[in-house]
């Protein structure tokens, strides 16, 4: 990785001046929020509740094929 | 000292204070988070189609809207767009360059977007008779390592060129230019309000931008290697990435920081690629040692992998419905597992 000339380092050190601003959470809620959401999910994830495969596209059930 | 070095000193200082508030918040960790959450089940997804019609390695794929197209590209110098329920070829778009490193489809999948080394994205339009080239978007001083499609008319690129771009389809320029990455641009993700979105890149750092004034409003650190894949939890507030360094890591966006890292017990691998299970529960990573791998993401652990491939596992999609994971490979073909 070069080295960051004169202009490329004065429009570095404003970019890290904003990021500094950023609103940060504490993460005991952030994390906690988003285990939740999660698990929430599950129960319509395909990959977590069989009985959303029943009716999988992409294995045959026995159906007539048009020729 | 020099401005130079005065400037330098002064992005130290910056960098420190951003990770001191970081350490300010960083109050619990994702495995006392999770401690109440039961382990996710060990799962062995089958393999339910092999698609094969590509003649070389597959660089890439992605799904249409409509959970059945799907869309792979190849050094073969071509575009498959697959009928994935019927396993069968629905159009085949020839490229001017075959060394493509992305594709993605419109949200109508009337467009397809490819980009590679020819540092171009090349925007074709498959709803005609025949595929019909509608732009070529140049600007790019480097590869184009990933589009995404905003709209019919809107796309984000990320490139070899350190930069990110936005553009307008109607006029084939570039409306916005996102630079602050000092490494290769290699992945984007955009959010669902389309306000914001999320770029890897080999400076080893994930940046979060606005789309609308082109400002990086966070850079994530963590990984030691250069990011090849990024994608976001679907609560939209965390993000996922793989590396070059062997590790998958979450990244919480209002904590400002990394929460969780996945990495084997031996990490000899790359990370290529990843999808994220509907709920984001599940996360599958597609590595260079021919594997997928599939982890728990609260509770850090693997639960399955999937094995098929005879070469490098080198982009996986999962379609909007969460239905199944397809995975391409360098082996030249697709699988589709559920």
């Amino acid at each position: 990785m070069e080295e960051l000339d004169l202009p490329q380092m004065q429009r570095e050190v404003e970019s890290l001046k904003l990021q500094l601003q950023t609103n940060r959470e504490k993460s005991s809620v952030t994390v906690a929020d988003l285990v939740k959401w999660i698990e929430e999910g599950v129960a319509n994830d395909p990959f977590l509740n069989a009985d959303l495969l029943r009716t999988n596209p992409w294995v045959e059930g026995g159906k007539c094929v048009l020729l | 000292m020099g401005e130079l070095d005065v400037l330098k000193k002064e992005a130290e200082t910056l960098k420190t204070q951003i990770e001191t508030a970081r350490k300010a918040v960083n109050d619990t960790t994702m495995e006392a988070a999770s401690s109440g959450v039961a382990p996710a089940p060990r799962i062995q997804p089958k393999a339910r189609r092999t698609l094969k019609g590509h003649t070389a390695k597959i660089y890439a794929l992605y799904w249409a809207l409509d959970n059945k197209l799907m869309v792979s590209g190849s050094q073969d110098g071509k575009l498959l767009v697959w009928d994935t329920h019927a396993g069968i070829l629905a159009n085949c778009v020839p490229l001017k360059s075959a060394w493509v490193m992305t594709v993605s489809f419109s949200p109508s999948a009337g467009l397809v977007a490819s980009g590679g080394l020819d540092n171009m994205c090349t925007i074709v339009n498959i709803s005609g008779e025949k595929p019909k080239t509608m732009r070529e978007l140049d600007g790019h001083d480097g590869y184009v390592a990933c589009s995404r499609f905003l709209s019919e008319t809107s796309i984000l690129t990320a490139s070899g060129d350190q930069t990110c771009g936005l553009w307008d389809l109607e006029t084939g320029k570039q409306k916005q230019s996102f630079l602050n990455h000092v490494g290769d641009c290699m992945c984007v993700a955009l959010a669902e309000d389309q306000n914001t979105f999320i770029s890897g890149a080999c400076d080893s750092q994930a940046k979060l931008w606005d789309i609308r004034d082109g400002q990086c409003k966070q850079s994530f650190i963590g990984h030691t290697g250069d990011i090849n894949a990024i994608s976001y939890m679907p609560n939209g507030q965390a993000f996922i990435t793989g590396s070059d360094d062997c590790t998958l890591r979450m990244f919480d966006m209002r904590a400002d920081q990394e929460v969780m890292c996945y990495q084997n017990a031996q990490p000899t691998a790359g990370v290529t690629s990843l999808s994220l299970s509907l709920s984001g529960r599940l996360l599958f990573a597609g590595y260079d040692d021919f594997n997928c791998n599939i982890w728990d993401s609260l509770k850090g652990e693997k639960i399955g992998v999937l094995s098929g491939h005879d070469n490098r596992v080198s982009c996986t999609g999962i379609p909007s419905d969460g239905m199944c994971v397809s995975t391409g490979s360098w082996d030249s073909f697709l699988k589709i597992w559920n």
